[in-house]
């Protein structure tokens, strides 16, 4: 079930577009915000009968992008580390086993907290920057073990 | 025209080709997975790659139009290898398991890897793999994801083409799937055309699952035969049982779709129930005989009845030869006129709609109506009774923009693509396009100064009309206005027309106005049995002889025989095809009419209600099991081949009917096994058959060019008026005392007529007789879809499941014309097809 509050947001992403289909995206944003960082077959469902559009246009839209978390719960915070050429050569991999031993978790899984969930992602068109990683609507650039284990630290203490 | 070079030959062609056809119509084969001449191009498959002579990365033919002097390279070295690249990646993640692939032997990727393909794969990587076991997606499809090559075909087929939407990409790169919302069982028309335009083993059809190899599969081109769209099939047998029919790429005005009754009705010509032997009545009972027996009953039962107490009654399923031989016997040996072909209609409103379609003027083709700049959808549920057709106006209106305008009762999926929709009261066509043609006509008064029907209208007033069809005047206007600014315009008309006739006179007005105002007008009659149109050209028909001429002595249709029947007076009755006990309008009234009939002889495939009534039962075969030709709802002739013997005794219904004729002609003037020689005698007695080309190229192509006009009638001199039909159906509202809904009937999407109802696979489809109202209705009721009704008329009552639709008009109940276990025509009274009812939760 949505909210009153995700309802009225979607209304207003309406406004942006000419027809209700173009809001899809929006809508689908505004539902896993809403939601605790999540969609689910329910959320789609709703989205799909308040633009009109078929259910499965919806679960297309979020299947192709790696921002909607549909196909299994995802933590607080949902970290995506590039893995791609540019950031694997300057250390992604390295990163990655860092996090698991110090989140306890392997790739893919979630913190029993709910707090961190590790996942990888294809290139994020920061190569200049890499190695480099997403969580949530963030960027995280130039990484190193250190400035990774801060950044963790810093989104534990803040939540 | 521009000016290209293809592999070094120089060429104009014209601006805007795409390089893919240019290239194929000069005879290079360039190979595709994701092109389909009916879709939209996307590029994605990239098996159609090309050289362009100075561009450096090779390009996608499917989606490049050409270019003044671009010099293309269909087969350099470095196309190829790159042909054969991309084949090999699609083979890294496919399944190839083509030992248990239900596609094996009709792969296009087996046979383009076989053609284009490395024979080695170099890959040592474990493959992508979807799922494990293979998973149903609904009755009709199984899908196995392993084998797909992500070309999409699927999903824009079922979106661009059939309008439902229900199948989308999910995922991205190789873990992209093709499959519904996360993988739920599939509501949606079950029409299959995902299966076909499949390239490989990715949906498949449950029915068909390993039954056969397709090299062990004997095959005949044939026609569908349930509705007048007149598809082609091919249908296919192994050990005698038919296992599939399935439409071709390019061939036929279907090309590669059909719809679930003609994909998926054919398994009715396998019923366990099928007649095999003739019988005959014994001591009042039915008794296997031999076809001696039962001819002789035959001779001995009809020469004691005088010619005006006979009657014969064929179904329009029956081919033209048939139907023409029948009529034949009748007009010619029996000496009577009485002959039918539409139990459901009366003479009179056939001979109308005949007239306001301007059947007369010969064959026109869909394409030509839909080549127009607006096309009007009246009085006719395109979207279920003739589906293919709804695929195609959807398909040809958004690619070329055509305005399409839809006037209905019941809301429909091609309202989707419509500029304008009218939600008109039941049975209110003529009120709607009297109004219409009032508005047409106001500046061509002259024309119309004579013409009675003209005269009526005007009397009754623009306003008055459009207040009695529900829509409001400046709607009607709009719909005016919309012809006004079109040099073109299309008329889709159905079979509304027949159901409530008073409606072809305002019809053809509306045309006439058109034509009269310089527009070039096409309409196309839209029918819902496959050889309507057939049978009344071939002279099934009381009034009209063959090609519409007029009969010398009116015969009586087939209510006026039931009504003859009714009295005593009828003495003897053949009945080709046809279930008049359980769909005729008021199947009581038939059931005892048909039993006070001296001499009852029934020819059909199957036991039917009617024929436990019969004398003689004569075992006739179904479409897999004849030759003939069909005349579809356009005037297209189409012939259909035989695959199959006929089931134990059972014959062929055109050597049935000729060993009668000959009986009665006391000669051996008719040929009784061949089917080619009565359509010689057609061409010769039938002007307008005289020149129709039955051949017919079966190649599957790629091409898109469906339209064989060549296979149209030709016109007829006959000219018909518009005959006065009695009863109006606004009466019987009236007199029932409006109770809340008006019932209208129709052909459900998955049937046409009972026949459809034998097949396990269609009747897979629904559980129960449905009653459907829209949404809006429903929400006021306070009942959801799904939930069981009661709904009570004033001479029946019955309780089905509900059902809402989007966008049908408020007070408007249907409940299709198939069911058996609640007969529609049950509410209605005898001859009419609208009906007050009340509906309330059971």
């Amino acid at each position: 079930m949505l909210t009153e509050k995700t309802l009225e947001k979607i209304k207003q992403i309406q406004k942006n577009y000419h027809s209700k289909k173009s809001a899809v995206m929006g809508a689908l944003m505004a539902v896993q915000r809403d939601s605790g960082n999540n969609l689910t077959r329910e959320d789609m469902d709703a989205v799909a009968k308040i633009l009109d559009v078929n259910p499965v246009e919806i679960h297309a839209v979020a299947g192709f992008y790696t921002m909607y978390n549909w196909k299994k719960p995802v933590g607080r915070h949902h970290i995506q580390v590039c893995w791609n050429l540019s950031c694997s050569l300057l250390g992604a991999e390295h990163l990655i086993s860092h996090m698991e031993k110090t989140l306890g978790i392997t790739l893919g899984e979630t913190t029993p907290d709910s707090m961190f969930t590790l996942t990888t992602a294809e290139c994020l068109g920061s190569c200049g920057t890499a190695p480099m990683m997403q969580i949530g609507d963030d960027y995280y650039e130039d990484l190193t073990v250190e400035k990774v284990d801060k950044i963790l630290a810093d989104l534990r203490a803040r939540s | 025209m521009v000016n290209i070079k293809i592999n070094g030959k120089e060429l104009k062609v014209e601006a805007g080709k795409l390089i893919l056809d240019a290239a194929r119509d000069e005879g290079h084969d360039i190979p595709t997975f994701c092109y389909q001449a009916d879709l939209m191009g996307i590029g994605s498959c990239r098996m159609c790659l090309i050289e362009i002579e100075g561009q450096k990365k090779l390009q996608p033919s499917c989606i490049t139009p050409v270019m003044d002097g671009m010099s293309i390279l269909t087969d350099s070295p470095t196309v190829v290898s790159a042909r054969s690249s991309m084949l090999e990646f699609l083979l890294t993640d496919h399944a190839l398991d083509c030992p248990v692939c239900d596609k094996g032997g009709e792969c296009e990727l087996q046979d383009m890897v076989y053609k284009h393909g490395p024979h080695t794969g170099r890959h040592a990587e474990p493959k992508h793999r979807h799922h494990g076991k293979d998973y149903v997606l609904s009755p009709v499809i199984i899908k196995n994801s392993n084998r797909c090559v992500q070309c999409t075909k699927c999903v824009r087929v079922c979106s661009e083409i059939v309008g439902v939407g229900v199948l989308g990409s999910i995922g991205r790169g190789i873990h992209q799937e093709e499959t519904s919302f996360f993988k739920t069982y599939l509501d949606c028309d079950h029409c299959g055309n995902c299966i076909e335009v499949c390239p490989v083993g990715c949906f498949m059809r449950l029915p068909y699952r390993y039954t056969s190899r397709s090299w062990d599969l004997k095959s005949a081109d044939s026609i569908c035969t349930y509705c007048a769209t007149g598809c082609r099939v091919v249908i296919e047998e192994r050990d005698g049982l038919l296992v599939r029919s399935r439409a071709q790429l390019g061939v036929g005005l279907n090309s590669e779709t059909l719809c679930a009754r003609g994909r998926f009705g054919y398994d009715i010509v396998n019923s366990d129930d099928r007649l095999t032997t003739p019988m005959v009545k014994k001591y009042g009972k039915l008794e296997p005989a031999t076809w001696e027996e039962a001819f002789g009953a035959i001779r001995k039962g009809f020469r004691s009845s005088s010619p005006a107490r006979t009657g014969g009654l064929i179904s329009p399923r029956m081919t033209n030869e048939e139907i023409y031989l029948f009529s034949k016997l009748f007009k010619g040996p029996l000496q009577s006129n009485n002959v039918d072909s539409s139990m459901r209609w009366s003479p009179e409103a056939v001979e109308g709609f005949a007239a306001a379609t301007s059947m007369t003027a010969g064959g026109v083709s869909i394409f030509d109506c839909m080549d127009s700049q607006s096309v009007f959808v009246v009085g006719t549920q395109l979207s279920d009774e003739n589906p293919v057709v709804d695929y195609i106006v959807r398909r040809i209106s958004n690619a070329n923009g055509v305005q399409v305008a839809i006037a209905s009762s019941r809301g429909m999926k091609l309202d989707s693509c419509a500029s304008q929709t009218l939600r008109h009261a039941p049975a209110t066509e003529g009120d709607l396009l009297g109004a219409a043609a009032l508005l047409l006509a106001d500046k061509d008064a002259v024309r119309f100064a004579g013409n009675a029907d003209f005269n009526s209208i005007k009397a009754t007033g623009i306003d008055t009309l459009a207040a009695r069809s529900g829509v409001s005047r400046s709607e009607i206007e709009a719909l005016v206005s919309s012809f006004g600014s079109s040099e073109t315009v299309g008329i889709i008309a159905g079979t509304e027309f027949l159901r409530f006739p008073e409606g072809s006179a305002s019809l053809a007005l509306v045309v006439e106005a058109l034509r009269g105002a310089g527009k070039k007008v096409t309409v196309i009659p839209v029918l819902d049995r496959c050889n309507q149109r057939g049978a009344w050209e071939m002279g099934a028909h009381p009034g009209l002889g063959t090609a519409y001429s007029r009969e010398g002595v009116k015969g009586l249709g087939f209510a006026g025989m039931m009504n003859t029947a009714s009295e005593g007076k009828l003495d003897s009755i053949y009945i080709v095809g046809e279930n008049p006990v359980v769909e005729y309008g008021d199947g009581n009234f038939a059931r005892d009419a048909i039993g006070k009939v001296g001499f009852v002889v029934v020819q059909d495939t199957f036991m039917t209600e009617t024929a436990a009534l019969a004398d003689v039962i004569l075992p006739g075969v179904t479409f897999a099991e004849k030759d003939g030709t069909y005349t579809n709802q356009e005037g297209r002739v189409q012939s259909i081949n035989r695959l199959l013997p006929p089931p134990g005794d059972a014959k062929r219904d055109l050597e049935i009917i000729s060993t009668i004729y000959n009986i009665f002609s006391g000669t051996d003037d008719v040929p009784v096994k061949k089917s080619a020689g009565i359509f010689a005698e057609i061409r010769e007695k039938v002007s307008t058959y005289a020149k129709v080309d039955l051949s017919f190229n079966n190649e599957k192509n790629t091409f898109n060019d469906l339209d064989n006009k060549e296979s149209l009638v030709g016109g007829s001199s006959a000219s018909l008026s518009m005959p006065q039909v009695t009863g109006s159906a606004a009466s019987s509202l009236a007199s029932d005392g409006h109770a809340g809904f008006t019932l209208v009937t129709g052909n459900h999407l998955y049937h046409s007529g009972r026949l459809s109802l034998r097949s396990e696979i269609l009747g897979g489809f629904i559980k129960g007789a449905i009653v459907e109202i829209s949404e809006e209705d429903a929400d006021r009721l306070g009942i959801t879809s799904g939930e069981k009704v009661t709904v009570a008329g004033s001479r029946y009552k019955a309780e089905l499941v509900l059902k809402t639709r989007k966008g049908s008009a408020s007070g408007v109940a249907f409940i299709a014309e198939n069911y058996n276990d609640v007969p529609v025509h049950k509410f209605f009274r005898r001859g009419e097809s609208v009906a007050s009812v009340k509906i309330a939760r059971s």
